[in-house]
């Protein structure tokens, strides 16, 4: 029996560059039985690899309402991830998982739902957005808020304008500073963005993403806003190498993020120490 | 120990026990602690005579012959578009390790709770079916032992498939598992039953070493103690002189967690696991630059915490230090993790606690 360890292996299908550092790649499985068996939930995340460079950890970018290929959107930060910006069409990758908890969709039906995505954090939540898309009629009004530093820096802009036409009102928004010409969306930090829509918390569950910094002044904005910690949802990122609650190194407390998580609410956000 | 358990060991004369140990030697691996220039390690033998049962501790625990310091996961080729990856091939050896102490063995079941527990790690698993544990009572006590303070003893054969304990003139051989019953099979009709002198001396050399040790108990409800007071400044104050060297984590029979890297070339080459340390600043360190566990002093608490606080909270209470001391002995620069847990349970008692 191959260990835990031994990955899939999946070939590139496509790939889309998103910004100058984002790449999002299509991937299919080598074997057959694998596509079959392989299924993910919204907010699990996978260990993906290159032979000789090592592993890391990617979100599943595309909904398990559309299987029939794996998607993740990979920003090129460091070893892994710039080895797999360099693989071209045809080559192979290994993936192992899917690994982690997910997004709470059931609990969202009826509700109306605000995904407010910073920079690369879009990549998490568009898993769970084409899962409401999918099935659109179980939720209420729903509104993505993405913002980015630069017009340059927005991830999926070729796939906007279907989210708008099934049902989601986007609104993007760019750093001061960061418009380029013709651009007609909104400028300024999300959390301020976030406040002019004036969005009550009645009814409203909120899933954020984004940098460290990005989400403390989000959740000084929700706060303000009336929402409750317990209706925010975000997916935390910490360094892991197993996926699977053995190599401890992701570990806040007695929390395993690889397991326990990647997905909290912000009450359990809150409670957990800064220097961890 | 029970009476009842001591009854169904034998007493084996010196000869009688190198003739058990030889006769392991044909068909599988022994390993046994052997000094080694000046060094105590546990090394395969090829001779019974190598197999001394020295007094005292090896430098480091054997949890290596579990847990590797680097082991191959899989072996990856690459030839233009194709990829062939070989899982490492599942050694099936089976392995003896012979004079355990009772901390080193206690040391194994903590790690089969990490890694046999959920999501079981076939890798771990196979090496811990293939090895049995020959342990042996201590007969004396280091400074550096503190094995009582932890729900542990020098008696224990907690983790143990055979027991031994040195008698005047020979020993008391014990199996504690079917493992231990298999192991001993070859001794029907060698040896005899102990005399109740023998069992007697047996229980006074256990009270006597666990007497030597002096270190007061670390009490099951610190580990919840320990986790409220996670943000005492006390911790800056004790963790601040740790060096990051990770000699605690090497030392350690029960830290376990660990690094996977590729070695080799793009395009062959294995994927391997190797020991890591919580004590290392890069062990948290995000691609970005960004360290949630930022100070060298959190870097130790995690240690501390870890080990005393939140393993004991998921499992029963049962502390993850096996109290062998070697990582109070070796470290560079005179950090005691008994010590801090102590001054962290009683400073926060004295109020010293600044919240939070
Ligand atoms: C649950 C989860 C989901 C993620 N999803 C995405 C995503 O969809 N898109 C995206 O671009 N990034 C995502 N990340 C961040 C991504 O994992 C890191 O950017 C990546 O691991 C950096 O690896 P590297 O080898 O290029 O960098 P190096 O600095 O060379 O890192 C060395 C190794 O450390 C580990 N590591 C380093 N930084 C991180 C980190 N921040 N998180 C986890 N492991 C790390 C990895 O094992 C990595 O291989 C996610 C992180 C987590 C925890
Ligand atoms: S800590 Fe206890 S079991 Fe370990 S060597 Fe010392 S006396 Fe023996
Ligand atoms: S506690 Fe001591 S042995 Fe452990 S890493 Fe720090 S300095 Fe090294």
């Amino acid at each position: 029996m191959p260990s835990a360890f031994q990955p899939h292996l999946a070939r590139i299908v496509s790939t889309r560059d998103e910004t100058p550092d984002v790449r999002t790649l299509r991937l299919a499985f080598v074997e057959p039985d694998v596509a079959r068996r392989f299924r993910w939930e919204p907010g699990q995340f996978a260990e993906f690899s290159v032979f000789g460079s090592g592993e890391s950890v990617f979100t599943m970018a595309n909904s398990p309402t559309r299987p029939e290929y794996l998607e993740c959107t990979m920003r090129a930060v460091g070893k892994v991830s710039g080895a797999i910006r360099s693989l071209s069409v045809g080559q192979v990758l290994g993936v192992r998982g899917p690994y982690g908890n997910r997004f709470p969709v059931e609990t969202w039906r009826g509700k109306d739902l605000v995904f407010v995505a910073g920079g690369i954090g879009m990549a998490a939540l568009r898993s769970p957005l084409q899962f409401v898309l999918d099935n659109r009629a179980d939720f209420g009004d729903v509104v993505l808020l993405n913002g980015a530093r630069s017009v340059a820096d927005l991830v999926y802009k070729d796939e906007m304008a279907a989210w708008q036409d099934g049902g989601v009102r986007v609104i993007r928004t760019v750093d001061p500073g960061g418009e380029a010409t013709g651009w007609d969306g909104e400028v300024g930090l999300l959390p301020h963005v976030f406040e002019r829509l004036a969005l009550g918390p009645d009814g409203r569950i909120v899933i954020v993403c984004g940098p460290p910094i990005m989400l403390h002044f989000m959740f000084l904005a929700l706060e303000k806003s009336g929402f409750t910690p317990e209706q925010v949802v975000t997916t935390m990122e910490n360094k892991m190498k197993c996926g699977i609650g053995l190599c401890g190194r992701c570990t806040i407390g007695r929390v395993f993020v690889c397991r326990d998580g990647p997905v909290f609410t912000w009450a359990q956000v809150r409670a957990f120490p800064k220097d961890f | 120990m029970s009476e009842g358990a001591m009854a169904s060991a034998t007493r084996l004369t010196p000869d009688e026990l190198h003739g058990w140990l030889a006769g392991m030697l044909g068909d599988k691996r022994v390993l046994a602690a052997v000094d080694e220039d000046g060094l105590r390690v546990f090394r395969s033998v090829e001779r019974a005579d190598q197999i001394a049962l020295p007094t005292g501790k090896t430098r480091w625990s054997p949890k290596e012959f579990l847990f590797a310091r680097t082991e191959t996961l899989f072996a990856y080729s690459v030839a233009g578009n194709e990829v062939t990856l070989d899982g490492a091939p599942v050694e099936s050896a089976e392995q003896v390790l012979v004079g355990v102490r009772p901390c080193d063995a206690a040391g194994f079941l903590r790690l089969d709770a990490i890694f046999l527990d959920g999501d079981a790690d076939s890798l771990y698993a196979s090496h811990r079916v293939r090895t049995t544990v020959v342990t042996v009572a201590c007969d004396e006590a280091g400074p550096e032992c503190f094995c009582t303070a932890v729900g542990g003893s020098p008696a224990s054969d907690k983790g143990s498939d055979v027991h031994l304990t040195r008698v005047a003139d020979g020993w008391l051989v014990r199996p504690v598992t079917a493992k231990g019953d298999r192991l001993t099979a070859s001794l029907a009709g060698v040896g005899r039953a102990p005399s109740p002198e023998e069992h007697a001396e047996a229980e006074t050399q256990s009270t006597r070493v666990a007497g030597h040790i002096r270190q007061s108990a670390i009490a099951r409800e610190w580990a919840a103690i320990l986790e409220s007071r996670f943000h005492l400044p006390l911790w800056e104050t004790l963790g601040r002189r740790c060096v990051g060297c990770g000699i605690c984590t090497y030392v350690c029979p029960s830290c376990s967690c660990f690094d996977v890297t590729d070695t080799g070339s793009a395009s062959c080459g294995e994927r391997c696991r190797s020991w890591d340390s919580c004590t290392f600043a890069a062990f948290t360190r995000h691609a970005s630059g960004h360290n949630p566990r930022a100070t060298q002093a959190a870097r130790y608490r995690q240690r501390v915490l870890h080990k005393f606080s939140y393993f004991p909270l998921g499992h029963d209470g049962e502390s993850m230090c096996v109290g062998c001391g070697r990582c109070v002995q070796l470290c560079p620069v005179g950090l005691n993790v008994r010590e801090t847990v102590q001054a962290v349970v009683a400073a926060a008692a004295d109020g010293h606690d600044a919240g939070g």
